[in-house]
């Protein structure tokens, strides 16, 4: 069941999109987002704990 | 009920969310109700004040006035109009980088505010005031959490492809973008790139794998059930953001330096130049200026002293990447730097002809630069005055025009590996065949030179 939402909620909104998403940009999309999602987490932490030792405030990136 | 004439904008079609449409000669943008509550959310999460506060998005107002068709309009828009509109194979690497960077810093506002980009073409940004400003008010909707990021293949096409081209092959590849108007295949871009750049992992996953993911799952829907966290979307984000950031395009120190030892002039020549050219364009009076054959720009400072904006074009990418680079160092925002040839200028081109403006249809101006340019028309690429002259009263109502004898030595050098065949190239005949288009207001001889300066108008 859950795996059925999953597909329903990426490829239901696919096709609202007004341009082609190309599926292997899609595949290769969620892939990276994987990898990158975790080093991107890793980097704000070490801003924070950089920020923290050098009494500077974490930058803008926090925000997003 | 409908009112006035409305002339839909030829190249807005593809987004059902609206349109543009001129309405007695002011731009108007119709939202349909497809797109209501993704423009509910832009204006009131606090995204579009925050983008038009620092310059990223162009700013509009909420206008009553009757639709332009009678479809399902939800409401009209009138966003500020951009002076001069510029395409990205017009642009310099750094132009091209800007509008890279630019686009993926409104994709990390956006999401901040619960938006995503739609869609991340490059013609959806302009040049305002120097800067890159998106243009596309609709190029937002509301981010659902999991879901890809729709418009990352158009990024890559549009942005990297060409950059990565142009940095670690040949800043002419450029070009490529005037043939592909949704940006460069990557496959293409892959083939193309040295295999040293497999070894660089933003470009290695972002277009080598990419354009072999494209391949795999060419007509066949991606069977997973994973999605994009929000995470994910912001290091793809930050990934893209360093790659675009690493892309550099060094000249090297002799190309600089040519600038300087071919303009042919003496230092007190420049200086009485600048002084007619400036002098002119007072007397002109103008509110816009296009400077073809700008090199990096000298002239066009020259005569828009009082900031009067300048369109200044070359066909050589060095010189308008050294005109931007001043340009944004100098805060000189009223200055546009874009690469024409205008042997062969931008022509109309996209659906029906129609979606990307030729050059000829941006303009006219008030007034043309046509500084040490004739002779490279005329003898480097063999066009006649009168047509040279005709071409000339299409772009501008007066003509800053500098004429350059056969004798001088730049012509000299252009001659000397091939035949004279240019009998009537000269000032009679200069003269004869711009005046079938123009009345020639005033002409001096620059010092300390050979050649003459003209103010014509039609």
């Amino acid at each position: 069941m859950a795996f059925a939402t999953a597909i329903s909620l990426v490829f239901t909104e696919t096709a609202h999109a007004y341009i082609d998403p190309s599926s292997g940009s899609y595949f290769l999309q969620i892939l990276l987002a994987g990898l990158l999602g975790v080093l991107f987490t890793l980097k704000i932490y070490w801003r924070k704990i950089k920020a923290f030792f050098t009494g500077k405030g974490a930058d803008h990136d926090e925000r997003r | 009920m409908m009112n006035g004439v409305n002339t839909r904008l030829s190249g807005s079609f593809r987004d059902p969310s609206g349109f543009l449409f001129y309405r007695d000669g002011v731009l108007y943008r119709q939202i349909n109700q497809s797109y209501q509550e993704h423009y509910e959310l832009l204006m009131s999460s606090g995204l579009y004040r925050e983008l038009t506060q620092v310059g990223l998005l162009i700013p509009h107002d909420e206008v009553d006035i009757p639709p332009a068709d009678s479809g399902p309009v939800y409401r009209i828009i009138k966003p500020e109009v951009i002076p001069f509109v510029s395409y990205p194979y017009e642009w310099c690497f750094g132009q091209l980088k800007d509008a890279a960077l630019v686009t993926l810093e409104i994709q990390k506002m956006a999401l901040s505010h619960g938006m995503i980009l739609k869609d991340a073409s490059a013609f959806n940004i302009q040049f305002r005031n120097g800067r890159p400003v998106l243009i596309d008010t609709l190029s937002f909707e509301t981010y659902q959490e999991g879901r890809p990021w729709v418009a990352y293949r158009q990024f890559c096409q549009h942005f990297l492809a060409p950059l990565a081209l142009m940095s670690y092959l040949d800043i002419r590849l450029g070009q490529l973008s005037r043939i592909h108007l949704d940006g460069i295949p990557l496959d293409l871009a892959a083939t193309l790139l040295p295999k040293r750049t497999r070894f660089s992992f933003p470009l290695l996953t972002n277009i080598h794998l990419h354009a072999r993911s494209q391949r795999h799952f060419e007509a066949r829907p991606v069977n997973s059930d994973r999605q994009v966290k929000r995470q994910g979307l912001q290091g793809l984000v930050d990934n893209l953001e360093s790659a675009i950031g690493r892309l550099t395009w060094k000249l090297d120190d002799t190309v600089w330096a040519d600038y300087y030892d071919n303009t042919n002039y003496s230092d007190r020549a420049i200086a009485h130049k600048s002084e007619l050219v400036a002098g002119y364009g007072q007397k002109v009076d103008p509110k816009t200026i296009w400077d073809l054959g700008a090199n990096d720009g000298t002239f066009s400072r020259a005569v828009s002293g009082n900031g009067t904006p300048v369109v200044a074009f070359d066909f050589d990418p060095a010189a308008v990447e050294k005109n931007y680079r001043a340009c944004r160092k100098n805060h000189e925002h009223h200055i546009l730097p874009l690469l024409v040839d205008l042997t062969n200028p931008s022509p109309g081109i996209g659906w029906s002809h129609k979606e990307r403006m030729s050059f000829i249809e941006r303009g006219p101006v008030d007034l043309v630069l046509a500084l040490a340019l004739v002779h490279h028309l005329a003898i480097g690429n063999n066009v006649p005055f009168k047509y040279l002259a005709a071409f000339f009263a299409e772009t501008c109502r007066s003509l800053i025009v500098e004429f350059i004898p056969k004798h001088d030595s730049q012509i000299t050098r252009m001659l000397a590996t091939r035949e004279d065949v240019f009998d009537t190239y000269t000032r009679d005949e200069f003269e004869r065949c711009f005046s079938l288009h123009f009345s020639i207001v005033e002409k001096a001889d620059i010092t300390d030179s050979t050649r003459t300066l003209y103010l014509m108008t039609r």
